[in-house]
C-alpha cells in the first residue's frame, strides 16, 4: 500500500472506531451506534473516492476494491495447518507460520481477483462487441471448470478449460485469444476455478 | 536363328508392346474423361463400365474389420446387430446396387443416381429417376455413407439399411408401387436366390435387398486425404493457404461448430438438423406449414409424408417433415465434407455449384427467416480468407479422386471468377443487418 | 462388445410409427381437435413435444372465446449501437420480425425493459426505431439498463412517464419502473457513466437492490383503490417483485409491501423481465411469470428459486440464440394466464394457468434435457 492510501485508511478506520466507542453503551445505543458507524464509513469512502481521482496512479488497493464489487470466493482456510502435529517442531519444511499462510493467500486471491478483474471487463479481454464473461456467467455461473477434460462437439476434439475460454473469448466476446501461458488466461482460469470451490471433479461431464 | 526369323521375333515384340501399351492406356482412362465413357440411362455411366472402375478403388481388406484408422470401437456401433458384415453379404449387396431391374422400368439403380464415377452421386442439381422425373433434393455421396448416424438429408431414415430400400419403392425415382414387387422383379434370377441364401440363409426379400446393400455400402470408405495426412504429422500434405483456411474453419469462418472433423467422426458433419436458409430464398415456410398440417390432417399415413415430403413443395421444410417440430422447420441435416470437392453442386436443392458460392452464403450469415439457426452469423470474411477455406476444403478429397478434385477445382474457380451470385459483402460486413428487410 | 442401444432415429421412428398408429384410430372430429389444437388445449391433454403441434406461426394461442386478451412480448435487448455489437441489434430484429408474422396479431406487444444496454441516447434512439417496425400497438417499460446513466431524460423523452396504468376488455394493466436503487453513487463520486456500468453489472455488488419505492408505493395504492377485489389485474415489472436471489438483483426489495398492496386481489399476474430465462413463481394470489430476452440468457440462480419453476434446457454457447426469443402471453378474463415462451431453434414451452393454479400438479410444462450444472 501507498504512503497516501495507508494514512487515508487508518484515519478512517480511527474515525470509524471513535464513532463506536463514543455511541457504545446498554442495549438502546446500538442503533444509533450502527448509524454512526455507517455515517463514519460513508464519510471516509467518500474522501477516500475523491482522494483517489485526484492521485489515480496512488489508489493501489485494486484487490479490495475488486472484492467489493464482485462476489470472490476465498481461498481455502489453511489454518489447520498451524496446529501441527508432534512431528511439526522437527520438520524443516513443515513449520508454517501465520505470516506464511497470509502471504501465501494474498498471493493466491491477487491472481483470482486479478481474473474476476479481466472476467467482468469487456476491454481487458479485447472484445469488439463490448461484450465481457460475465454477460453470461455472472459470479463466474455456468462455467463448470469440473466437467473439463471433455469432448467438446463443435470444437472436434477433446477441449480444456483454457480451450473453452478462448473459444468464448474468441466467438462470443469476438476477441483475440489468449497464449495458453499468458498471464490474463491464467488468471482468468485462477478466477473460474475459485468461484467452483467445493465442487467434486466430474470430467466429461456433459 | 537365323535372320529372317529373328527380325520377325523382334516385329512381333514391337506389336505386343504397341498393342500392350495402347490396352492399357484404354484401361487407364481418368475417371471422368470426356466422351470415352460408355453411358446408360438418365446421365450415368454404364453400370458395366462403373463396376470396372470399382475394381480399381477398393481397399483389399477384410470386410469384417473396420477400415484402417478408424476407431474400430466407433466402427462397430454402426454395424447394425442383424447385419455384420460377411465377403456374401457383399457381394450381393455390390449386385443390387448397379441392378437396374430394380427399378419399375428397369432403368435406374443405385448406380443411377449414385455413380461411382460422378463421386457416388450424379453431381447434378437434384436426381432423375424413372421417366426422367426430376426429384426435388440434391443426391448425398454415398462415399463414407456408413458413419452416418441418420440417412436421407431429412434425417428420416434411421439406418443405413434402412435406406437404401426406400428409393426402390419412391414413385419419382425407381417407382416399384411397394416392397414385394420390388423382390418379385428379381426373385427369378437364380442367382439371386442362390446368393440371398448364401448372405441371410433366406429367400429374396425386400428388407434383405436393403441389408445387402447396406452392407457392400460399408466397404465404401474413402478417408485417405491429404488433409488427413497433414493431421498425422505430414507438413507438407497441404498448401500454406490450406493451413491457414483449416485454422479460419475453427475459428473466425465457425465452420467447426457444425462440420467437427477427428478420429472418431472423420466425416465433418454433426449429424444433426439445422435451419441454414438455403430454401428460405425461394420458400414461404409459414405457409408451407399451415398448407403441410392441412394436407397431414386429411391423411396422416406415413405414407403420405413420404410423398409429401419428396414430390411436392412441402420437401422444403425438411426435418419438420418427419418430426413436426417447430424448431426443425426447413432444417437438413449438415452435410459431411469429407470429398467435398467432387460432390457439386451443394445444398440439399443443389442451388449452390461451387465452393466459394457456399462459402458467400455462410459470409453474409446465411438467409434471413423465422427459424434461421442462431449459429449463422454475418462472418465478415475476406476474399483472401475465403479463398483460403476453399483451398482446405479442396484438400479433404480421397487421393484416389486427385484428378478429378484437380478438374473440379479449376472448374469451379473459372466458374466463380465469372459470377458470384450469393455474395453480399453488406450482410458480410455487418453494414447492414439480416432481418431489416424483412421487417421494414 | 457391442454397446446395445437405440439409435435417436430408431427412437424417432418408433414414436412416430406409434403416433401415426393411434392418429389411424381417432375418429375425423378428434384429429381435427387434436391436429389443429391451441397450445393451451393440447397442454392441458398432455401432449408433448416432439410430436407437438403447434401451428407454425399461428400463434401458438388461438383466438380464445370471449374476452380473452393476446399480447405478446419482446425483452432485454441490450442494443449496443449497431458498429459496436450487431449481434444483439439482429436479435431484436429478429423478435420484431416474429411478432409481425403471428397470425392473428396480437392486441398489443409489450417491451419489458432494457432496450439499451448502457442507456446511452444512441442506443435508446436505435431500439425506438427498431420498435417502430412492430405492428400491433406496443406498451414499454423501462429497465436498469436504460434508466442509470442519465436517470430516465432520454427514456421519458422517448417513452414518455415509466409508471402507468389503462384498462382492456375488463382486466386493469400497470407498468411499474421497479428498478429503483437507493442512491449508491454520490458518495463515491460515481460519474453518469461509471454509475450506469455499476448497475450493468449483474454480480455488481456496489449497487443497491432493486425496489419500487414509497412513492410508487402510493401511487399504485391510489391507482388500484378504484377497483373491486374481483377485477382482474396484470401487472409489468422489469424486476420479479419477490425476492430470488440478491446478489444477481433478481430481487425487489420492497417486494413485500407491494404484494400487500396486490393481495386483496383475487388473481394478479405478473409479467416480469431482468431474468433473461423461464421462471415461474406463485405467493398467495400473485402469479409471477419471467420473459425471455433478446441478447442472452442467464444461468439459474444457486439458490432462492421458487420450487414452480421448470427450468428451460441449459443454453449451449455455438448457437449464440439458445435460450434466447419472444413469448406470447393469453389473459383469461378471470386475470390469469397462460405465459408461451417462444425460444429460437427450440420448441415453444407453454406455462398454462392450471399450473400455477394447481401449485405445480397440472399441465406441467415441458421438462428440460439439458439441466443447469
Amino acid at each position: 500500500m501507498s504512503q497516501g492510501t495507508r494514512l487515508l485508511s487508518i484515519w478512517g478506520t480511527t474515525f470509524a472506531v471513535a464513532a463506536l466507542l463514543s455511541g457504545t453503551g446498554s442495549g438502546g445505543q446500538e442503533k444509533k451506534e450502527e448509524q454512526e458507524r455507517q455515517e463514519g464509513q460513508a464519510l471516509a469512502d467518500s474522501i477516500l473516492s475523491q482522494w483517489k481521482r485526484k492521485n489515480p496512479e496512488k489508489a493501489s488497493d485494486w484487490v479490495a476494491e475488486e472484492k467489493e464489487r464482485h462476489k470472490i470466493q476465498p481461498p481455502a482456510d489453511n489454518s489447520a495447518l498451524l496446529q501441527s502435529g508432534e512431528q511439526g517442531k522437527g520438520h524443516v519444511y513443515g513449520q508454517y507460520t501465520e505470516r506464511d499462510l497470509l502471504m501465501w493467500s494474498r498471493e493466491t486471491e491477487k491472481l483470482v481477483v486479478e481474473g474476476s478483474r479481466i472476467f467482468h471487463d469487456a476491454d481487458a479481454l479485447r472484445s469488439t462487441v463490448a461484450v465481457s464473461c460475465d454477460m453470461c456467467h455472472p459470479d463466474g455461473a455456468n462455467t463448470h471448470p469440473e466437467t473439463y477434460p471433455k469432448f467438446q462437439v463443435q470444437m472436434g476434439r477433446v477441449a480444456l478449460l483454457r480451450d473453452m475460454i478462448n473459444w468464448c473469448v474468441e466467438q462470443p466476446v469476438r476477441g483475440t485469444r489468449f497464449e495458453p501461458d499468458d498471464e490474463r488466461m491464467r488468471a482468468l482460469e485462477a478466477y473460474i476455478y475459485a468461484q467452483r470451490r467445493g465442487k467434486s471433479l466430474e470430467y466429461g461431464k456433459h | 536363328m537365323h535372320g529372317k526369323y529373328r527380325s520377325f521375333h523382334k516385329l512381333l515384340l514391337v506389336f505386343a508392346s504397341a498393342l500392350a501399351l495402347s490396352v492399357s492406356l484404354a484401361v487407364s482412362l481418368p475417371l471422368t474423361g470426356q466422351g470415352q465413357i460408355p453411358r446408360a440411362q438418365h446421365g450415368a455411366a454404364s453400370m458395366d463400365y462403373q463396376i470396372k472402375e470399382l475394381e480399381k478403388l477398393m481397399l483389399k481388406a477384410d470386410v469384417a474389420e473396420a477400415p484402417p484408422g478408424f476407431d474400430p470401437v466407433v466402427w462397430q456401433a454402426f454395424v447394425p446387430e442383424d447385419n455384420a458384415t460377411t465377403p456374401e453379404r457383399v457381394a450381393l449387396g455390390k449386385k443390387l446396387y448397379f441392378d437396374e431391374r430394380l427399378s419399375k422400368d428397369a432403368t435406374v439403380s443405385c448406380a443411377t443416381c449414385h455413380d461411382v464415377t460422378r463421386a457416388f452421386t450424379d453431381q447434378r442439381k437434384t436426381s432423375e429417376g424413372i421417366a426422367g422425373q426430376l426429384g426435388r433434393r440434391n443426391a448425398p455421396t454415398v462415399m463414407n455413407a456408413a458413419l452416418l448416424q441418420t440417412l436421407f438429408l431429412d434425417g428420416r431414415s434411421p439406418s443405413l439399411d434402412h435406406q437404401a430400400r426406400m428409393p426402390i419403392t419412391n414413385s419419382v425415382e425407381m417407382g416399384f408401387p411397394d416392397g414385394e414387387s420390388a423382390a418379385r422383379a428379381i426373385a427369378g434370377d437364380t442367382e439371386y436366390k442362390k446368393m440371398f441364401q448364401a448372405a441371410y440363409g433366406r429367400d429374396v426379400n425386400y428388407e434383405d435387398i436393403g441389408r445387402a446393400i447396406g452392407a457392400f455400402e460399408r466397404t465404401l470408405v474413402f478417408v485417405d486425404s491429404p488433409f488427413r495426412r497433414f493431421l498425422l504429422g505430414d507438413g507438407n500434405a497441404i498448401s500454406a493457404d490450406a493451413k491457414q483456411g483449416f485454422r479460419l474453419f475453427n475459428e473466425k469462418a465457425r465452420c467447426v461448430t457444425c462440420h467437427p472433423m477427428n478420429l472418431s467422426n472423420p466425416l465433418g458433419t454433426d449429424n444433426r438438423f439445422h435451419n441454414i436458409g438455403v430454401s428460405a430464398r425461394t420458400q414461404n415456410f409459414e405457409l408451407l406449414a399451415k398448407n403441410a398440417l392441412a394436407a397431414l390432417a386429411q391423411d396422416p399415413s406415413a405414407e403420405k409424408l413420404e410423398e409429401l415430403a419428396i414430390g411436392t413443395d412441402l420437401s422444403e421444410l425438411g426435418r419438420f417433415m418427419v418430426t413436426r417440430n417447430r424448431s426443425d422447420i426447413g432444417s437438413f441435416r449438415t452435410s459431411m465434407i469429407l470429398n467435398i470437392g467432387i460432390t457439386q453442386p451443394y445444398m440439399h436443392d443443389g442451388t449452390l455449384e461451387t465452393l466459394w458460392d457456399v462459402m458467400d452464403h455462410y459470409n453474409k450469415g446465411g438467409e434471413a427467416n423465422p427459424y434461421l439457426d442462431g449459429g449463422m452469423e454475418a462472418l465478415a470474411l475476406t476474399e483472401q480468407e475465403i479463398d483460403q477455406v476453399v483451398a482446405f476444403l479442396f484438400t479433404l478429397t480421397d487421393d484416389r479422386f486427385r484428378s478429378e478434385n484437380q478438374r473440379q477445382m479449376e472448374l469451379q474457380r473459372a466458374q466463380a471468377a465469372q459470377k458470384r451470385p450469393f455474395r453480399d459483402d453488406d450482410l458480410a460486413f455487418r453494414r447492414k443487418m439480416a432481418f431489416e428487410e424483412r421487417i421494414k | 462388445m457391442r454397446p446395445k442401444h437405440k439409435s435417436v432415429e430408431t427412437r424417432y421412428m418408433e414414436e412416430r410409427n406409434e403416433f401415426f398408429q393411434a392418429l389411424k384410430s381417432l375418429d375425423r372430429r378428434s384429429f381435427i381437435k387434436v391436429s389443429a389444437a391451441a397450445l393451451g388445449a393440447a397442454a392441458t391433454r398432455g401432449i408433448v413435444p416432439p410430436t407437438s403441434f403447434q401451428p407454425v406461426r399461428l400463434s401458438a394461442l388461438q383466438a380464445g372465446t370471449g374476452s380473452d386478451i393476446y399480447f405478446a412480448y419482446i425483452s432485454d435487448s441490450h442494443l449496443y449501437e449497431q458498429d459496436v455489437n450487431d449481434r444483439f441489434v439482429r436479435s431484436l430484429l429478429r423478435a420484431v420480425d416474429d411478432v409481425n408474422q403471428l397470425d392473428p396479431q396480437p392486441d398489443f406487444v409489450l417491451y419489458g425493459g432494457d432496450l439499451a444496454q448502457l442507456g446511452q441516447a444512441k442506443e435508446l434512439d436505435l431500439g425506438a426505431q427498431i420498435l417502430k417496425g412492430v405492428k400491433a400497438p406496443l406498451r414499454v417499460m423501462v429497465g436498469e439498463h436504460d434508466w442509470y446513466l442519465d436517470l430516465g431524460e432520454k427514456w421519458k423523452s422517448l417513452f414518455g412517464q415509466p409508471t402507468y396504468s389503462w384498462d382492456h376488455k375488463g382486466v386493469h394493466f400497470v407498468t411499474l419502473m421497479s428498478v429503483v436503487e437507493e442512491d449508491f453513487w454520490t458518495v463515491r463520486g460515481m460519474s453518469p457513466m461509471e454509475r450506469m456500468k455499476t448497475v450493468a453489472g449483474l454480480d455488481n455488488g456496489v449497487q443497491r437492490p432493486f425496489t419500487v419505492g414509497a412513492e410508487q408505493r402510493q401511487w399504485l395504492q391510489n391507482d388500484l383503490s378504484r377497483f373491486g377485489n374481483d377485477t382482474p389485474l396484470v401487472v409489468f415489472s422489469h424486476s420479479p417483485l419477490y425476492k430470488l436471489y440478491k446478489n444477481w438483483n433478481f430481487w425487489t426489495d420492497d417486494a413485500d409491501e407491494v404484494q400487500a398492496i396486490l393481495s386483496r386481489f383475487k388473481n394478479v399476474s405478473v409479467i416480469h423481465g431482468h431474468t433473461h430465462q423461464m421462471l415461474t413463481n406463485r405467493i398467495g394470489n400473485i402469479h409471477f411469470h419471467g420473459m425471455l430476452a433478446t441478447a442472452w440468457p442467464w444461468p439459474y440462480a444457486p439458490e432462492g428459486m421458487p420450487p414452480l419453476t421448470i427450468q428451460m434446457s441449459r443454453p449451449d454457447p455455438f448457437n449464440p440464440q439458445d435460450g434466447c426469443g419472444d413469448g406470447e402471453v393469453r389473459v383469461h378474463p378471470e386475470g390469469l394466464v397462460d405465459k408461451v415462451y417462444n425460444f429460437w431453434n427450440r420448441n415453444p414451452v407453454t406455462v398454462a394457468r392450471e399450473y400455477t393454479v394447481s401449485w405445480g400438479r397440472e399441465s406441467l410444462p415441458a421438462r428440460p434435457n439439458r439441466p443447469s450444472y
